[in-house]
C-alpha cells in the first residue's frame, strides 16, 4: 500500500498520479490472491471459484439465447411492440439477481482505499469499474450482447441504434445496481433504517401474497370447456384492457421500456423519436449515477457505515435508565435458564436484525408467488399435483448458507462459545433445532401460500413432503455443521454487499442440495411410475431414521473437529477487513 | 501448600516454523494481581489465549486452581472469565440481551442473570444505552462491556488482554475500582497492557516475555533488586520505574540504532 502513499498530489481520475493508484490497487489485488493460494483452502477456494465462473459463463450465455431468440422472434415478426418485456426481464435479472446472490459472492470493500489521498472521481471510478466484475452484470452484459446479435439478425439496419440503446440501457443498470447496493448497506449500518428497511421487506412479501390471490379470487373456477375458456379470456381481456394500456404508457417512460421504445422507433425510421428516447435514457443513467454519487461522497467525507451514531445528549433520558432497563428485560425471553434456549433465544433475535438473512428466508415465499402462477396457468388447466414438495424443497434452499455457515455470523463472539462452560455441540445442537424449527415455520407458510394459490394438495403428497423435510433437513444439517467447521466465513449481518463469502463453501453446499433433492425427486418419481404414491412414505421415513443417525452422530464429534480447527474458526470469523 | 491460581509448565506454542512461545513456566498465586508485559508480538496474546482455552499449546500443561485445563475442562470454565483480545462481542444484540445470553451460557439462573445484567449496566454507565445495538457502541463502550460480560458469572480468576484499550480516564477509574474490589474479595487476575503505569500501581507480581522467552518473574521489588544489581556500584541507589526496569530487561539497548528517515518532516 505504500505506493498509494508515495504519490504526489492527485489530479483527475485519468491522471498519472491516479493510474499509479489504480496500479497500486490491481497490484494489491494480485497480492491478496496469490497471498490466498498459500493455503490448501486458498486453492480450494480458487477450484471452487473456477467452478461458479464456468456455470455463471453457462447461465449467462443460456439467458443471453434466450433473450436474443425472443428479441429475434419480436422484431422479425413486427411485434416490437412486445420489446419492452425483454429488456423488463433483463433489468429485474440485472437489479435483482446481485441481492439475491450478494452472501455468495466475495466483494471487495473500497472503504478502505479512503485513508488514502484518493481524489472523489477515482474512488467513484473504482467503484463503478469494480461492480464490473458482479455476476449480475456479466450476465446482464451477455444478455445484452444476446438482444444486439437477435435484433441485428432481425433487422440488420437496425445494428447501430441496437448498440446505442443497449449501451445506454447497460450503463443505466451498471450504475443503477451499484447505487442500489450503496444504499442500502447505508439503510443497514443504522438501527432505526435497518428496522425500517426490515419492516418494509416483510410488508411487501406478504402484500404481494394476498394481493394475488384476491385479484384472482375470480378465476379459482376452471373452464370446462374451450368455449367457456374463450369466453374467459375476452373477458379477462375486457376487463384488464385499460390497466394494461395505462401499465403500458407508464412503462415506456422507464430505462427498459424506453431502451424498446428506441428500437421501435428506430425501426419505423423515426430517428428524432428513437433519438429523444435514447436522450431519456441517458438522463436516467445520470439520475442512477448522481444518486451514486450522493452515496459514495458521503462515505468519501468519511462518513462511516456501523460507526457509532450520535451521543446522548438529554439528561432526562439518564433519569429514565431503570425504568429503560427494566421495560427491557420484560421483552420475550425463550423458557428455561439453561445455554440451549439462551443461544436459541439469540440465534432469533440475530436473525430478526439481520436483513440478508430474512431476504434468504423470505425469497423462496416469493417466488412461490411466481412459480403458482405458472403452474396455474399451465395447458391442462389443473394445478401442479407435487407443487407443494416443489414449493418446499425451493424453500429449503433459501436456508442453504444458514445451515452451511452456522458459525459465520458469529464475529469476534465466537471466542465467547470457546470460553463459556459450555461444548461446542451443544451450541451445534441449539443452533440445529433453532434451524429445524424455523424450516418447518417456512415451510408451513409454503404450504398455506400453496393451498391459497392451489387448493389443497393431496394428503399422501402433504406426507410424502413431511417425510422428505425429516429426511432432507438432518442431511443438510449433519453436512452443514461439517462445513461450518471446515470452510467457515465471516458474515457481516448488517451488510447485503461487501461481504467475503467462500465460493468453496457456496459450492459444496449447493451440491448438497442438489443430492437431496435428487434423492426426493427419484423416489417420488418412482412411486409416481410404481402408481404407488403412498410408497414414497415409509422410503422417506426410513431415510429419514438414517439420516438422523448421521446427523447425531456428527454431533458427537462437532466438539473434536471444533477444537482441531479452533485456530482457524477464530482467525477466519474475526477477521475485520 | 496453597494450591496456585494459574500454574504453567513448559508452556509451548509454535505456529509452523515460528515459535511464539516456548517453554513458559510461571506460577501466580490464588488473590495475586499478576502483570503480564512484554513488547509488541513477545507472545502475550498467544500466552492468554493458551491459558484460557482459545488456543491449544504445541507442548506444555497449564493448571487452573489446581486443576489441569484446556478446551475440554468445562467446569473449570466457569471459575475463569475472559476479556479477550477481540472482545468476543455480539454485534447484533443490544447489551443488556448480550449480558443475559452470556450469563445463561456460563449456567446461572434466568433471575441471577436478570440482576446482575442490569447491576453492571448501571455500574458501567451503559445502562441508557440499553436499546442500541453492541455493533453501534463505541469502542470504549464495547470494553466496558466484555469487562461485565466477563464478571457476571463471579469468576475466580479473571484474564484481561489491554483492557484499558481505548478506554477513556473516568471508565479506566472506574474499571481499576472494580477490579481492586474483585481483589480483595480473593479472586486472582491476570492483566496484560502496555500501560506500564497501571500495572506499577494495581499489579503485585509481575513477569516479562521477550520473543517468547519468560526473561523475568517475580515481585515488583524483586525485579527492582534483579535489574539494580547489574548497574554500576554509583547507580545502585537509584530508585527504578517500572518503564525503566522493562527497558532494562528486555533490552531496548540491544536493538539496533534506528536509522535516521531523513524524508521525514
Amino acid at each position: 500500500m505504500a505506493d498509494l502513499n508515495g504519490v504526489g498530489p492527485v489530479a483527475g481520475a485519468l491522471s498519472a498520479s491516479a493510474w499509479a493508484q489504480y496500479a497500486a490497487m490491481a497490484a494489491l489485488r494480485w497480492h491478496m490472491f496469490v497471498n490466498g493460494l498459500r493455503s490448501k483452502r486458498g486453492a480450494f477456494e480458487l477450484g471452487a471459484r473456477t467452478v461458479s465462473f464456468v456455470l455463471y459463463a453457462f447461465m449467462g450465455v443460456g439467458l443471453g439465447t434466450i433473450m436474443g431468440a425472443g428479441a429475434y422472434v419480436l422484431v422479425s415478426n413486427e411485434k416490437s411492440l412486445f420489446l419492452p418485456a425483454v429488456f423488463w426481464a433483463v433489468c429485474i435479472l440485472w437489479q435483482v439477481g446481485p441481492v439475491m446472490m450478494a452472501s455468495f459472492q466475495e466483494q471487495f470493500d473500497l472503504g478502505i482505499l479512503l485513508r488514502f489521498p484518493m481524489r472523489f472521481r477515482s474512488y467513484y471510478l473504482l467503484y463503478v469499474v469494480f461492480g464490473l466484475a458482479d455476476v449480475s452484470t456479466i450476465i446482464g452484459a451477455l444478455c445484452c450482447l444476446g438482444i444486439w446479435v437477435g435484433v441485428t439478425m432481425a433487422r440488420p439496419e437496425l445494428f447501430a441504434w441496437t448498440a446505442l440503446a443497449l449501451g445506454a440501457f447497460a450503463a443505466f443498470n451498471i450504475l443503477m445496481v451499484r447505487a442500489v447496493f450503496a444504499w442500502i448497506d447505508r439503510w443497514l449500518s443504522q438501527r432505526k433504517t435497518r428496522e425500517i428497511v426490515g419492516a418494509l421487506f416483510m410488508i411487501f412479501l406478504l402484500s404481494l401474497q394476498l394481493l394475488n390471490p384476491a385479484l384472482r379470487q375470480k378465476r379459482h373456477q376452471q373452464p370446462q370447456t374451450p368455449q367457456e375458456r374463450a369466453e374467459n379470456i375476452r373477458r379477462i381481456r375486457t376487463e384488464y384492457a385499460p390497466w394494461v394500456k395505462t401499465a403500458y404508457a407508464a412503462q415506456q417512460a422507464l430505462p427498459p421500456g424506453l431502451a424498446a421504445r428506441a428500437l421501435r422507433q428506430a425501426g419505423n425510421r423515426q430517428p428524432v423519436g428513437a433519438l429523444a428516447s435514447l436522450g431519456v435514457l441517458g438522463l436516467w443513467a445520470l439520475a442512477a449515477a448522481s444518486v451514486l454519487t450522493r452515496r459514495l461522497r458521503a462515505e468519501y467525507r468519511g462518513e462511516n457505515l456501523g460507526s457509532a451514531p450520535k451521543r446522548e445528549t438529554s439528561q432526562a433520558k439518564a433519569s429514565s435508565v431503570r425504568a429503560t432497563l427494566v421495560r427491557r428485560e420484560s421483552g420475550w425471553r425463550l423458557g428455561g435458564s439453561s445455554p440451549i434456549a439462551a443461544l436459541m433465544e439469540k440465534e432469533a433475535r440475530s436473525l430478526m436484525r439481520t436483513l440478508p438473512l430474512l431476504w434468504a428466508l423470505g425469497a423462496p415465499l416469493l417466488m412461490v408467488l411466481v412459480l403458482a402462477s405458472i403452474y396455474r396457468n399451465n395447458a391442462s388447466g389443473t394445478p401442479f399435483s407435487y407443487a407443494l414438495p416443489v414449493y418446499v424443497a425451493f424453500a429449503l434452499m433459501g436456508f442453504t448458507q444458514m445451515f452451511s455457515n452456522n458459525l459465520g455470523a458469529e464475529g469476534a463472539g465466537i471466542q465467547l462459545l470457546f470460553l463459556s462452560p459450555t461444548p461446542i455441540r451443544r451450541v451445534f445442537l441449539a443452533k440445529n433445532l433453532f434451524h429445524f424449527l424455523l424450516f418447518w415455520l417456512d415451510a408451513l407458510l409454503v404450504g398455506i401460500l400453496t393451498t391459497l394459490r392451489l387448493g389443497w394438495p393431496q394428503g399422501v403428497t402433504v406426507a410424502a413432503t413431511a417425510a422428505w423435510v425429516l429426511f432432507a433437513l438432518p442431511c443438510c444439517l449433519a453436512v452443514g455443521n461439517i462445513f461450518s467447521l471446515r470452510m467457515p466465513f465471516r458474515i457481516h449481518p448488517g451488510r447485503m454487499t461487501r461481504q467475503r463469502g467462500s465460493q468453496a463453501n457456496a459450492l459444496s453446499s449447493m451440491l448438497l442440495m442438489l443430492v437431496v433433492m435428487t434423492v426426493g425427486a427419484v423416489v417420488f418419481w418412482l412411486c409416481w411410475l410404481l402408481a404407488r404414491q403412498w410408497m414414497a412414505v415409509p422410503v422417506f421415513l426410513a431415510l429419514a431414521g438414517v439420516a438422523v443417525f448421521v446427523w447425531l452422530h456428527g454431533l458427537g464429534n462437532v466438539d473434536r473437529l471444533a477444537n482441531q480447527r479452533r485456530d482457524l474458526l477464530l482467525a477466519t470469523l474475526m477477521k475485520t477487513e | 501448600m496453597e494450591i496456585a491460581a494459574i500454574q504453567t509448565h513448559g508452556l509451548t506454542r509454535r505456529f509452523g516454523a515460528l515459535t511464539a512461545v516456548e517453554d513458559v513456566t510461571l506460577s501466580v498465586a490464588q488473590g495475586q494481581f499478576f502483570g503480564f508485559l512484554g513488547p509488541n508480538g513477545a507472545g502475550k496474546s498467544t500466552t492468554i489465549k493458551m491459558l484460557t482455552g482459545l488456543l491449544e499449546p504445541t507442548a506444555g500443561t497449564i493448571e487452573i486452581l489446581g486443576q489441569p485445563f484446556g478446551a475440554g475442562a468445562l467446569e473449570l470454565k466457569r471459575q475463569i472469565g475472559v476479556v479477550p483480545e477481540g472482545m468476543a462481542l455480539l454485534g447484533r444484540l443490544t447489551a443488556p440481551e448480550y449480558l443475559h445470553f452470556v450469563g445463561r451460557m456460563y449456567g446461572l439462573d434466568r433471575e441471577t442473570t436478570r440482576q446482575r445484567t442490569q447491576e453492571l449496566l448501571e455500574f458501567m454507565q451503559l445502562a441508557n444505552e440499553s436499546r442500541k445495538l453492541v455493533t453501534d457502541f463505541s469502542h470504549g463502550m464495547q470494553r466496558k462491556l466484555a469487562m461485565a460480560a466477563a464478571v457476571i458469572h463471579g469468576p475466580k480468576v479473571l484474564f484481561l488482554d489491554e483492557p484499558f484499550e481505548g478506554v477513556d480516564a473516568i471508565a479506566a477509574g472506574m474499571l481499576k475500582t472494580m477490579l481492586q474490589g474483585m481483589l480483595n474479595r480473593g479472586a486472582t487476575i491476570f492483566l496484560t497492557t502496555h500501560v506500564l503505569e497501571i500495572v506499577e500501581r494495581l499489579c503485585s507480581h509481575v513477569a516479562i516475555i521477550s520473543k517468547g522467552r519468560l526473561v523475568a518473574n517475580g515481585s515488583l521489588a524483586e525485579l527492582h533488586a534483579g535489574v539494580v544489581s547489574t548497574l554500576p556500584e554509583a547507580e545502585k541507589e537509584q530508585r527504578l520505574t517500572l518503564e525503566e526496569i522493562f527497558l532494562s530487561i528486555v533490552g531496548a539497548g540491544g536493538l539496533e540504532p534506528a536509522q535516521e528517515l531523513s524524508w521525514l518532516t
